[in-house]
């Protein structure tokens, strides 16, 4: 029985006491997978897993509140069920959690700018294959292999957890971190590099293209405010409605400091913009300051209080007090 | 809304650096603003009336003062909206003195930085909403934290005027530092003999319960209801038994431990009564010493103790005391003087601290009274006094005076005088600070009538020499270099705020200022108060003090305790926060999140929502700042309220 066979089967032996397990399933084009919410062994059978699993399933397990719901994780997707758990926002009685290892996920816009190399639209594929370390697709009748490591998402080149960090049901051996333990993150160095103005100026025309659709807050499992979000509530009255870059940068700014020591880096803000912005960068950078002040990470200890979310009167890195 | 500007010109405080009549005009021009005027004092009678008189004709439904800080007056100001009928919450402050007028001397532009000032306070209240106050009960008792001479004073006032009292005391005693001195300055009486009156009456009065050898462990609630847990250590003694008879420090076999009541410039047994006089009289075992804790075998004591009293399992108990208003007086400790290592303190044993010689001095002590130098039990002729160890030295960290050494000094050269007749003191000084009743003649006598040689200048080295203490310094007045062959040198360690009194102010959530010592609410016009509702201050917790400030103290406080208790009732700060049940997800992060534990887990409808206990908030605002929700709110300082202050600002 192949790993995914296994998978299959242990969710349907769960699926008669849950309200649905989330996956993934094959989407409107062979390039494209979606998400799947299993009720019924049928819906089982339809369970897909490779690179092109790039959503994080995590963030309806909020949608679910008093349901005992199930969710097959990747390693990054099982951090952002763990910092749920820790932030008291599902609970661990309602969810069970499947894993596999996971050997990384393809950047669309990677993948699309390979084709468009090759001289191929993106919109005529007809076939993805991969066996671990290439994926091959074929578009206009024409079959494009790419090494997984040249088209994976950013995040995957860095990942220190391929293996759910808390899982139920695992199937398969646990593997080794592809990366280093402190990966370089190119992202960061270029921002660090850029003077004052120049890092203004790079936000400024990035701002000034983004279309408030909110794809990058609704697809955060960790923006859990929904219908009281900042972006549009009154009452606080935090943003207004100006479509100026401002506006735009302040609410960035709002969503990334509220996912200080919060955000697990799974990536999902920055997949969903259709624009192409790199929003990600801001959490990555407060998620920094994080570690260097705190020496914590999100996501990894479900017992961990995050710690802008406790209050301490001596913190152990930040000196207040020199006696 | 109908809002009423009133412009201060505090005199000439505000007015000299700040064109108010223009301030005032131009805030007529500010939403729902319909009178605005300038005013002497705003805060005077003819002020307050000025305001109240505004409010009926003109009908306004909220008032903006600017004037001076709102620590000051804002209650002044919203005692008189609330006589004018209005609700006092609907009522702001701009503070153009301290934050304008006596900051800048450009009067224009500190009358444009005023307008900003205004505009922003205006904003603010076009958003207030009327409060109004719960009403709680208070718990009449009242704990003091320390037993030295000010916490003793505050008991027995606050007993004598009948409220239960419970004193709780670190050491084994109460007495603080005074038990520790021989003569007081500046009438020379014996310390014991007026102090020791006083802890029998601690022990005697039927109001007071004392905790000795115990310390506050975690301190809950809010003004008239706190729960206080109190440690009371393990002592290896059942007090209940303990008669005080003392033959278990006679037969104890570990007789070499330092003294901690004498200073450790004697020895003293494992189990121990620190002196004659203490209160409660009753034994202490030190596990750290004692042989049936270190060796596992001795017992000695529990043979011979005739009742039995001693526990060798005992463990550290804690219990609980509710009161409604607490009392700081833990007093001071002194500074390390092996810290200024040019003098030698700590190397050389004849290099003593004063509250050392105090013990050398006093019948109590380790030499019966007789002044013996440790190194040899000689009875020294020349004496050697350096003031301002560890006071007024910036290079140490300790720039301040502590206030009482000077003084003690004096005293100490007396005595030693008197102690032995053929003896030479010699006081080297920065200056000497005798600002009392009956002080400067004190230490003029130490000079004139016995002789006391003072040089004014700084100690460079104290180093031994053939059984002498050399001490090298400069005679600033003189212009030359000196060198004194002591036998003894006595510092004058400055004060410094007692071990662990950080942690305690933490406890108690009152401020401390840099060097640990509790900070007053008002350095001139609230002394003994804190910024935290029932909790007071008395004696050198606050600073260094001697007995007469430390002792006054103590009756301020009692005096604050008993005028708090005289009402039944307290009314609650309504400005706390709030939860809006409908975006609450009950995450908890609020609850965690709170430094006064001031929120709870409720079950509403089957799912979980946050609750403020209302006097318990404090109104500190992290919960705001934590929900992601914005789900709670801080009433009169709500996110939408900082918001529009802000814009108010960023508009001009
Ligand atoms: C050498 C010397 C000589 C002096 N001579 C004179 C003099 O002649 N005349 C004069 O007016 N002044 C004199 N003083 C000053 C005098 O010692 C102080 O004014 C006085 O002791 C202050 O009393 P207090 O109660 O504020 O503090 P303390 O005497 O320090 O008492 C504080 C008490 O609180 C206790 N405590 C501390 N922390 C805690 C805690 N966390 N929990 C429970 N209990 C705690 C301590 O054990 C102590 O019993 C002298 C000082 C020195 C150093
Ligand atoms: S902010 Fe972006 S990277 Fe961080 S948890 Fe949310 S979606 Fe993932
Ligand atoms: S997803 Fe992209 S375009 Fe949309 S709001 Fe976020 S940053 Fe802007
Ligand atoms: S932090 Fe906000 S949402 Fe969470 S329990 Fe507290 S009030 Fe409710
Ligand atoms: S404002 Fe919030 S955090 Fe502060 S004391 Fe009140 S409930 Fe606690």
């Amino acid at each position: 029985m192949s790993r995914l066979e296994e998978l299959k089967t242990r969710i349907k032996e769960a699926l008669p006491g849950l309200e649905c397990v989330i996956g993934w399933q094959k989407g409107y084009d062979p390039l494209h997978n979606t998400p799947l919410f299993m009720r019924t062994d049928a819906d089982v059978d339809k369970l897909e897993w490779g690179p092109l699993n790039v959503h994080n399933p995590a963030v309806y397990l909020p949608t679910f509140t008093g349901k005992k719901v199930g969710v097959v994780v990747k390693g990054c997707d099982s951090r952002s069920v763990v910092e749920l758990l820790q932030e008291n926002l599902i609970n661990r009685d309602n969810v069970v959690i499947f894993g596999m290892p996971c050997t990384g996920v393809i950047d669309l816009s990677k993948v699309k700018a390979r084709l468009a190399g090759a001289g191929v639209s993106a919109g005529t594929v007809t076939a993805v294959t991969d066996d671990g370390k290439t994926v091959s697709v074929t578009a206009g009748g024409q079959t494009t292999a790419m090494p997984l490591a040249e088209v994976r998402a950013d995040k995957c080149g860095r990942c220190q957890f391929p293996n759910a960090v808390l899982a139920d049901a695992y199937v398969g051996d646990p593997i080794a971190p592809a990366a280093p333990a402190a990966a370089a993150d190119a992202d960061l160095a270029a921002l660090d590099a850029m003077s004052v103005p120049e890092r203004m100026a790079f936000w400024r025309y990035h701002m000034e293209r983004c279309i408030r659709c909110y794809a990058c807050r609704n697809a955060c499992p960790m923006c859990v405010c929904r219908d009281h979000c900042i972006a549009q509530s009154r009452e606080p009255h935090w943003l207004t409605q100006d479509d100026t870059a401002t506006e735009k940068l302040m609410f960035q700014v709002v969503h990334a400091l509220h996912l200080a020591g919060r955000c697990t880096e799974c990536g999902e803000c920055q997949r969903a913009c259709p624009m192409d912005i790199p929003v990600l960068a801001l959490k990555k950078h407060l998620n920094r300051t994080i570690r260097d002040l705190f020496d914590y990470q999100a996501g990894v200890d479900p017992q961990a209080i995050p710690p802008l979310l406790q209050f301490k009167l001596e913190e152990d890195n930040i000196k207040e007090r020199s006696w | 809304m109908r809002i009423g500007v009133f412009i201060c010109h505090c005199g000439s405080n505000i007015e000299g650096t700040v064109d108010t009549a223009t301030v005032a005009k131009a805030s007529l021009d500010f939403p729902e603003v319909v009178y605005a005027t300038d005013t002497m004092y705003a805060c005077s009678e003819p002020g307050q009336d000025g305001i109240i008189q505004a409010i009926k004709d003109k009908n306004l439904t909220g008032v903006v003062v600017a004037s001076c800080t709102p620590r000051m007056h804002e209650p002044t100001f919203r005692r008189a909206v609330e006589r004018a009928g209005l609700n006092r919450y609907m009522f702001e402050m701009a503070n153009i003195r301290e934050h304008v007028s006596w900051i800048g001397k450009d009067r224009e532009a500190n009358t444009n930085k005023s307008v900003d000032l205004v505009r922003i306070a205006i904003e603010k209240l076009r958003r207030d909403a009327p409060l109004s106050p719960s009403k709680f009960s208070i718990n009449k008792r009242v704990m003091v934290i320390g037993g030295g001479v000010a916490g003793i004073q505050a008991a027995l006032d606050c007993a004598d005027g009948g409220l239960q009292v419970v004193l709780v005391e670190r050491e084994s005693s109460i007495g603080g530092k005074m038990a520790k001195l021989d003569k007081t300055f500046p009438t020379v009486d014996c310390s014991s003999c007026i102090l020791g009156p006083k802890m029998v009456d601690v022990a005697q009065h039927e109001n007071i319960t004392l905790h000795a050898y115990s310390e506050v462990d975690a301190i809950g609630g809010y003004v008239g209801n706190f729960q206080v847990q109190v440690k009371k250590k393990a002592t290896y003694v059942d007090w209940t038994l303990c008669t005080g008879c003392g033959a278990c420090m006679e037969k104890c076999p570990s007789k070499k431990n330092p003294d901690r009541f004498n200073e450790k410039i004697g020895p003293c047994t494992s189990i121990n009564i620190p002196f004659p006089q203490a209160i409660p009289k009753k034994a202490v075992i030190d596990p750290t010493t004692c042989r049936q804790f270190v060796k596992g075998k001795c017992g000695v004591c529990a043979k011979v103790c005739p009742t039995g009293a001693i526990k060798y399992d005992m463990a550290d108990e804690i219990v609980t005391e509710d009161v409604g208003a607490i009392v700081a007086a833990t007093g001071y400790d002194l500074f390390d003087i092996s810290k200024v290592t040019e003098y030698g303190g700590g190397r050389y044993p004849d290099v003593i601290t004063g509250l050392q010689y105090e013990r050398l001095l006093s019948a109590s002590g380790p030499t019966g009274g007789h002044i013996k130098r440790p190194s040899d039990g000689k009875e020294p002729k020349n004496v050697v006094f350096i003031q301002c160890v560890g006071s007024r030295d910036k290079s140490l960290d300790r720039p301040y005076c502590s206030g009482f050494c000077c003084m003690y000094t004096a005293k100490q050269a007396i005595l030693t005088k008197d102690h032995i007749p053929d003896s030479q003191s010699y006081v080297f000084y920065m200056d000497i600070r005798s600002p009392g009743k009956m002080y400067d003649e004190f230490t003029r006598r130490a000079m004139e009538e016995y002789g006391a040689r003072y040089i004014r200048g700084r100690v460079a080295m104290v180093y031994p020499k053939d059984g002498k203490m050399i001490v090298r310094g400069a005679d600033t007045l003189a212009g030359t270099q000196v060198e004194v062959e002591a036998d003894l040198v006595v510092l004058a360690a400055g004060a410094e705020a007692a071990v662990g009194a950080p942690k305690l102010a933490e406890k108690l959530r009152i401020s401390y200022d840099k060097y640990g010592f509790f900070m007053e609410s008002h350095p001139k016009l609230k002394p003994v108060e804190t910024n935290t509702a029932g909790v007071y201050l008395a004696g050198s917790c606050q600073g260094p003090k001697d007995i007469p400030q430390s002792v006054g103290q103590g009756s301020a406080a009692a005096a604050k305790v008993l005028a708090l208790f005289s009402k039944d009732m307290l009314e609650s700060d309504p400005q706390i926060s709030r939860v809006d049940i409908k975006r609450c997800v009950g995450c908890g992060k609020c609850i965690i999140t709170c430094p006064f534990k001031a929120i709870k887990e409720v079950e509403f409808r089957g799912q979980k929502k946050a609750e403020v206990i209302e006097t318990v908030c404090q109104g500190c605002g992290l919960c705001t700042s934590t929900c992601p929700q914005g789900a709670i709110q801080l009433s009169h300082f709500t996110d939408n309220q900082i918001l529009a202050e802000v814009n108010a600002l960023c508009q001009s």
